[in-house]
């Protein structure tokens, strides 16, 4: 039975930003299609508005020539429409059954066992009784594709679905999903990530804020013709000079551990590693695995035993964050307007947080505007942060620039070591190519980076050295020379 | 000095009618809270159902109708927390607060009619079987039918969130309303379905108090029952068994401190009027002190406003 899908003339209005632009797209079962966009071109909207999460100002939706009303998601499960979304739609501390049968009118036994045979079909295995937040990403994910499958749709929507699995669990996934198409599921599939369209998709449309800017055959493209289209200008690629390798030791980490209480947190296990002056040491790893945790623990929020980080000759693994900025350290932390600035705070004043002794931003307990206003403008101008008011709340900046921002602030004092964690997440290419390049720009300085990063292209890319992190634990570090993607893939599995 | 083994029994059973009343508003807040709100105004609830019960069985003589009033009573004033928090999207925490007060304030003003009033006696089940065994006659037998309910409601309360759809739902809005909205779960209507079970229990509670366990109104007769009940929900971490042995627990301490006012013990009389309260939040958190269960038990965004962008 062919499915047949059309988007017609759909068109969705945000203030002050049209996500959708009169979008007609169409397709048809048997084949896998990409939706390709950076983050912000509309494509999460146009799936959204397919599963009856938004409803759209404008337009028609067509299942086989029949008009469906989607006012909400459960009009798009009784259309056969299912839809795997990127932050996962389940419920943590319940059970794997029980998220699984909170939408099926089936009974328990029957249930249990349609999901046996769905999972012994496609090779999945899973404890069906344990609490989802006991699973790993690429679990979590099968479950959503079984609680899909369970309702045999007729259209199955993967919105990002690879951000949080290895390369290994994406092969798996690509193999399902070409078997779930060669069974007539029609398959819409969601990246901002050009290789992967080439391996799966035999068809790929390109949005672009908001707009459609092309529908074309797979056969007829190649990486870069896609990326031109997505980003709409021709990208310069930076490439790093390899680092003069110096001896000179910078941070030392000696047996660190941390333990937590919290079942949601990871455990950190005898991490050793040290970083060299003028170095990139890069630490991939798929998201969960304790790159939060590490984080926390070098930039001093969650504090460890004194002679656990050396860091410059002086132990200071019992010092709180503004005491290691002191010693001319620089975090800049993943969340950016939770941990990294005050949403609600004007530019200028989330500035005069990364407050040091030598910057004189308060007089005896008074605020120095002027002072504070002053340095803001600098850093706005030296990093490119596209405004001139300095007034603006900072929940008003894009991400792009609310991360050269925080950047800016950090380097600005010209510390000796930056830690970041994925510093590029979410942002445009054109901010990541000035992210990167600013990176780089450090260690040519003699500075030194540690650069936690779930984004293993970005990795390869920036590193001079790189360790895996999985499961709290660090893996032997390796010149980046020496490691490629699939090498990285293996380890972030677990696999020594 | 020999005491009567049927002593015994009834101070037992004087344990249990004392705690008849958390455990009602305790049950009935857990499910409010398991759904992901924070109704700080079971205090308020309780108090105007305890009024309403008192009013109606005064007035119509009627007491099933009594009974069924204070829990519409309690539905009615809790309807104005889920439209408020709901619907306007206020904030749980001072949205419930002044249901307290509005509710103290009212229940006074209705009830500045009934004060001095006596009470209708209540019926008591079984009461001819008292006699029969010893001991266990007095504590099993002779009660009113809201005792034995509440007695049942905690183990109703866990069969119902553990093993039935409807709990399940409730739980998984508690959990993560974002994502039981994308899985076309109506989270507005569910939870509104808990406020009001919660204002239906509360209210019960409050005419228990006014009707049965010392029939007449006095100004504030609550006394701070409604708050603990809410300690109760918190400390037993979201387990209606637990909530029946803090009650108990609660329940004890008090009677037993009564007689040991009357006994003439020589300790301050504010320590042990205080005693109860204490002993219970510590026995509490000693018991649910694993840190694991009570992340897997706590409602994840309990007390979080929900706004379904669109």
């Amino acid at each position: 039975m062919n499915t047949n899908l059309k988007i017609s003339n759909v068109t969705k209005i945000y203030p002050g930003c049209v996500a959708n632009d009169n979008v007609s797209l169409e397709f048809n079962s048997g084949k896998i299609y990409a939706l390709l966009g950076e983050n912000g071109a509309g494509k999460s909207t146009l799936v959204k508005i397919l599963s009856g999460v938004i409803i759209p100002d404008e337009g028609k939706i067509y299942l086989n020539e029949n008009n469906l009303k989607l006012n909400s998601p459960l009009d798009a499960k009784k259309n056969d429409i299912g839809m795997v979304f990127q932050h996962f739609n389940l419920f943590e501390t319940l059970s794997v059954f029980e998220n699984l049968i909170i939408d099926s009118d089936e009974q328990r036994d029957s249930l249990r066992e349609k999901i046996d045979t769905i999972m012994k079909k496609y090779n999945f295995s899973i404890d069906l009784d344990i609490p989802v937040l006991n699973l790993s990403a690429g679990q979590k994910q099968k479950v959503e594709i079984i609680r899909c499958l369970i309702r045999s749709p007729k259209v199955l929507i993967m919105d990002e679905p690879t951000s949080v699995l290895t390369e290994q669990e994406t092969s798996e996934l690509f193999l399902s999903l070409k078997k779930f198409s060669e069974e007539g599921i029609l398959i819409i599939y969601i990246t901002h990530k050009l290789k992967e369209v080439m391996q799966l998709c035999d068809e790929v449309a390109v949005m672009r804020r908001g707009k459609l800017v092309s529908v074309s055959e797979i056969k007829n493209e190649n990486i870069e013709s896609l990326a031109n289209k997505m980003v709409g200008q021709n990208l310069k690629t930076i490439k790093k000079k390899k680092a003069n390798t110096s001896s000179d030791q910078l941070i030392k980490i000696t047996n660190l551990n941390f333990i937590s209480e919290d079942p949601f947190e990871t455990n950190l296990m005898d991490i050793n590693f040290s970083v060299n002056r003028g170095e990139c040491l890069g630490i991939a790893g798929i998201s969960g695995n304790g790159q939060s945790e590490l984080f926390q623990v070098l930039s001093g929020e969650i504090i460890s035993e004194k002679n656990s980080i050396e860091f410059n000759n002086n132990y200071i693994g019992d010092l709180n964050p503004q005491e290691r900025r002191e010693y001319l350290m620089a975090f800049s932390p993943e969340d950016r307007l939770e941990q990294a600035a005050i949403p609600q705070m004007k530019i200028f004043e989330n500035v005069a947080l990364n407050n040091f002794k030598s910057s004189n931003f308060f007089n005896n307990g008074l605020i120095n505007e002027n002072k504070i206003k002053e340095h803001s403008k600098k850093i706005i101008s030296d990093f490119n942060v596209n405004t001139d008011n300095i007034e603006l709340k900072s929940q008003f900046l894009s991400g792009g620039n609310l991360q050269k921002l925080i950047i800016g602030r950090e380097l600005i004092t010209s510390p000796d070591l930056l830690i970041c964690f994925n510093p590029t997440w979410g942002l445009d290419v054109g901010a990541i190519n000035y992210i990167h390049e600013t990176l780089i720009k450090i260690n040519e300085q003699n500075k030194s980076i540690i650069l936690i990063s779930t984004d293993t292209d970005e990795l390869l890319k920036l590193s001079d050295k790189i360790s895996v992190i999985h499961k709290g634990k660090l893996s032997k570090i390796m010149n980046a020379e020496e490691v490629t993607s699939e090498k990285l893939g293996i380890l972030m599995g677990g696999a020594n | 000095m020999i005491i009567d083994i049927n002593f015994i029994g009834l101070i037992i059973a004087s344990i249990m009618a004392s705690a008849v009343p958390l455990i009602l508003a305790s049950c009935g807040e857990l499910i409010t809270e398991r759904s992901g709100v924070l109704n700080l105004g079971v205090e308020g609830m309780m108090i105007i159902g305890a009024i309403s019960g008192f009013a109606l069985m005064t007035v119509t003589g009627s007491l099933i109708i009594a009974i069924f009033g204070a829990m519409l009573a309690g539905v009615l004033i809790s309807t104005i927390f889920a439209f408020l928090t709901q619907t306007l999207i206020t904030n749980h925490v001072a949205t419930g607060l002044a249901l307290t007060i509005f509710g103290i304030g009212i229940s006074a003003m209705i009830g500045k009619n009934f004060v001095g009033i006596p009470g209708k006696e209540f019926p008591v089940l079984f009461e001819g079987l008292k006699d029969t065994i010893p001991l266990l006659g007095p504590i099993l037998f002779g009660h009113s039918i809201v005792f034995y309910f509440a007695f049942a409601l905690p183990f109703i309360t866990s069969y119902f969130l553990k093993k039935t759809k409807i709990g399940l739902i409730v739980r998984a809005v508690g959990d993560s309303p974002e994502s039981a909205s994308n899985q076309g779960i109506n989270v507005r209507l569910v939870r509104y379905a808990c406020i009001l079970y919660g204002g239906a229990m509360s209210g019960l509670a409050g005419a228990y108090l006014s009707m049965i366990y010392t029939p007449q109104w006095i100004e504030n007769m609550t006394g701070g029952r409604g708050w603990i009940a809410l300690a109760l929900v918190v400390f037993s971490t979201w387990n209606p068994i637990k909530i029946l042995i803090g009650a108990m627990i609660f329940g004890g301490l008090t009677i037993i401190q009564f007689h040991m006012q009357a006994i003439g013990v020589r300790i301050p009389v504010q320590f042990l009027t205080a005693l109860p309260y204490i002993v219970t939040i510590i026995v509490l958190v000693v018991i649910s002190r694993d840190s694991r269960k009570i992340r897997l038990s706590t409602p994840s965004s309990l007390g979080k406003s929900f706004h379904k962008d669109n």
